[in-house]
């Protein structure tokens, strides 16, 4: 298939299974908290809505960068989408894009001006802290496998059998990774609504939401790709319907911890991932 | 252990004497952020932070004035084309120069700064910087005792890692952490966020993290676990 | 029309441009990866800014200043 083709799909499949995805977690949380709930499009609507409304840009905000810090969050993981599907490239990359999400989900909050946002921006500082170590997940994986690129780690599982029974520690840490990424979840104090969804609050929201469903499908398509692996499509959908169920489960059981408590529950379990994953690993 | 196992094929070589540049995907992507953040700061202008005002129902605006802009915008630039030096550089003693050169770089761009906290803040990160600079020349100087050379394209060729190699990285990586204020120290650098001029703030935050990922790659092209 | 939409218009033709060049055409495979990744994403952004409804002129100006208290 022609190159560009293939890229065009992969990221409007991931943008469509994304936004249906977080729609399902809405529905699922709804459910468990004994409301109706909205429709299960009810995201991809709202994406789509957003980018009919207004968007007003404040005089407080630093200009041209208050626009293209969105684009950026855009530009990340339309890049995610080329190294993961596509191209089946380097874990190290996805590092390198989860630590530009950091830095982005900073500045969108401290490029407008707005008090809600500059905490949002102080807190995404904070929260660096504790994911930044979570991701070091990586190394368990390269130390078990001997390799960082994603097809070769999907051949080494077809040898000697999913990542998810041998290092389940390192999976865990994945997990409480993509958690912390998911709307309302008890680790997403960037987006807290005590500070009216933070950094969310005053950009081109249609736009935002276009790359946060990309993110999603992005992230458990790497916990399922390197923690299971050699799945085929469909294995994929069931494989992400069920995560993005068991993350709503917690979502809506959960309420939002204070920033140090998010902080420091994201580091002890980022301590006990490691330590926990090398012991493993030596004996 | 082939070097391409970690960030993919390596896309090219610039030898600059002693010092080769290389380019993997993983390299090349990071090159690449580092240089587009630095030229949107390059041309962005601040925002103004918006305040509440005690006693009445006003909001205060904190602007940046002229000549502290000037200033802060020409370190920011420099830390951004350091990180993206950092992000390419195939040579460790290169890579050391850098991280202490964004470690100066960073207080400067808060330093002029008229606010006690972030001062006080700026402060703290400095005296961790400064005391992170000595296990960070000492572990690449114990590394090139051990190994013999500072291009990491070298090291990756040696089948072996020795303890002194290992002792090196982790001394390495203490050093790595303090100057770019992450995981224990990031509680002081956190408080330099608060001040307005958001922009240059940006490149305080992505020169640690990206630094920090790069390190991660250069660690494990030093020790080799099998 | 002003500033906004003019730039608006003009990056989304060269980003559509561009894409429908590298599905044409085929060109090398790192020019089609940087295509997609800086044109994908600004083709998206320049749409949006094209679509978003424009208020009215009188209230612009209150928008704009008092952003975070207004709504």
């Amino acid at each position: 298939m022609n190159l560009m083709a293939n890229i065009l799909l992969n990221v409007t499949i991931a943008f469509l299974v994304g936004s249906i995805l977080l729609g399902f977690q809405r529905k699922v949380m709804a459910r468990i908290q004994m409301r109706p709930g909205p429709p299960i499009i009810q995201h991809l609507l709202h994406t789509f809505k957003f980018f009919l409304k207004e968007s007003a840009f404040p005089k407080t905000a630093a200009m041209p960068f208050y626009i293209a810090i969105t684009a950026m969050l855009c530009v990340i993981w339309v890049a995610a989408v080329i190294v993961g599907p596509v191209t089946e490239g380097s874990l190290l990359l996805f590092f390198a894009i989860y630590a530009i999400h950091k830095i982005v989900e900073h500045n969108a909050g401290s490029s407008s001006g707005s008090p809600y946002g500059k905490l949002s921006c102080v807190r995404a500082v904070f929260s660096a802290a504790a994911e930044v170590p979570l991701f070091a997940v990586l190394i368990i994986i390269y130390l078990k496998t001997g390799t960082m690129i994603l097809s070769s780690i999907v051949t080494y599982q077809n040898q000697h059998g999913a990542l998810l029974l041998s290092i389940p520690l390192a999976a865990l840490m994945f997990f409480v990774l993509i958690l912390s990424k998911s709307p309302y979840s008890p680790f997403s104090i960037t987006k807290g609504k005590d500070i009216v969804s933070g950094y969310e609050t005053e950009h081109l929201r249609g736009y935002l939401m276009f790359s946060e469903s990309i993110s999603w499908y992005m992230l458990l398509w790497i916990f399922l790709t390197v923690f299971i692996g050699g799945l085929n499509p469909v294995g994929y959908l069931i494989g992400m319907v069920i995560i993005t169920a068991f993350v709503a489960f917690i979502n809506a059981l959960t309420p939002i911890l204070n920033p140090n408590h998010s902080v420091m529950t994201q580091v002890t379990l980022a301590f006990i991932g490691i330590v926990g994953s090398v012991i493993l690993l030596l004996y | 252990m082939d070097i391409s196992i970690l960030g993919g094929p390596i896309l090219g070589i610039i030898p600059l004497g002693d010092i080769v540049l290389y380019f993997t995907p993983f390299n090349l992507f990071m090159f690449a952020a580092a240089l587009a953040f630095t030229a949107l700061i390059a041309i962005s202008s601040t925002e103004s932070q918006v305040e509440a005002e005690f006693g009445t129902l006003k909001n205060r605006e904190v602007k940046v004035d002229k000549a502290e802009f000037k200033l802060r915008r020409f370190l920011a630039i420099v830390c951004g084309l350091a990180t993206a030096g950092a992000m390419v550089t195939g040579d460790l003693f290169d890579f050391t120069l850098f991280v202490t050169l964004i470690g100066i770089v960073n207080i400067g761009i808060v330093a002029a700064v008229k606010e006690i906290d972030v001062l006080d803040a700026a402060f703290q990160y400095g005296l961790i910087a400064m005391i992170g600079t000595l296990p960070l020349f000492g572990g690449a100087a114990l590394i090139l005792a051990s190994t013999g050379t500072i291009s990491l394209l070298q090291i990756v060729q040696i089948p072996y890692t020795t303890s002194l190699m290992l002792f090196g990285s982790i001394l390495f990586f203490l050093g790595v952490a303090g100057e770019t204020g992450v995981a224990p120290f990031f509680a002081t650098k956190a408080e330099m966020f608060r001040t307005p001029g958001s922009p240059f703030l940006l490149i305080i935050h992505l020169s640690s993290l990206l630094i920090i990922v790069r390190t991660i790659e250069i660690l494990l092209i030093i020790n080799k676990p099998f | 029309m002003d500033q906004l939409k003019a730039v608006s218009w003009f990056v989304f033709i060269i980003s559509v441009a561009s894409i429908l060049y590298a599905l044409i055409i085929n060109p090398p495979y790192w020019i089609v990866y940087a295509i997609s990744i800086v044109f994908i994403p600004l083709t998206i952004l320049s749409f949006g800014l094209l679509s978003m409804a424009k208020g009215k002129k009188e209230e612009e100006e209150d928008k704009r200043r008092e952003p975070f208290i207004g709504y």
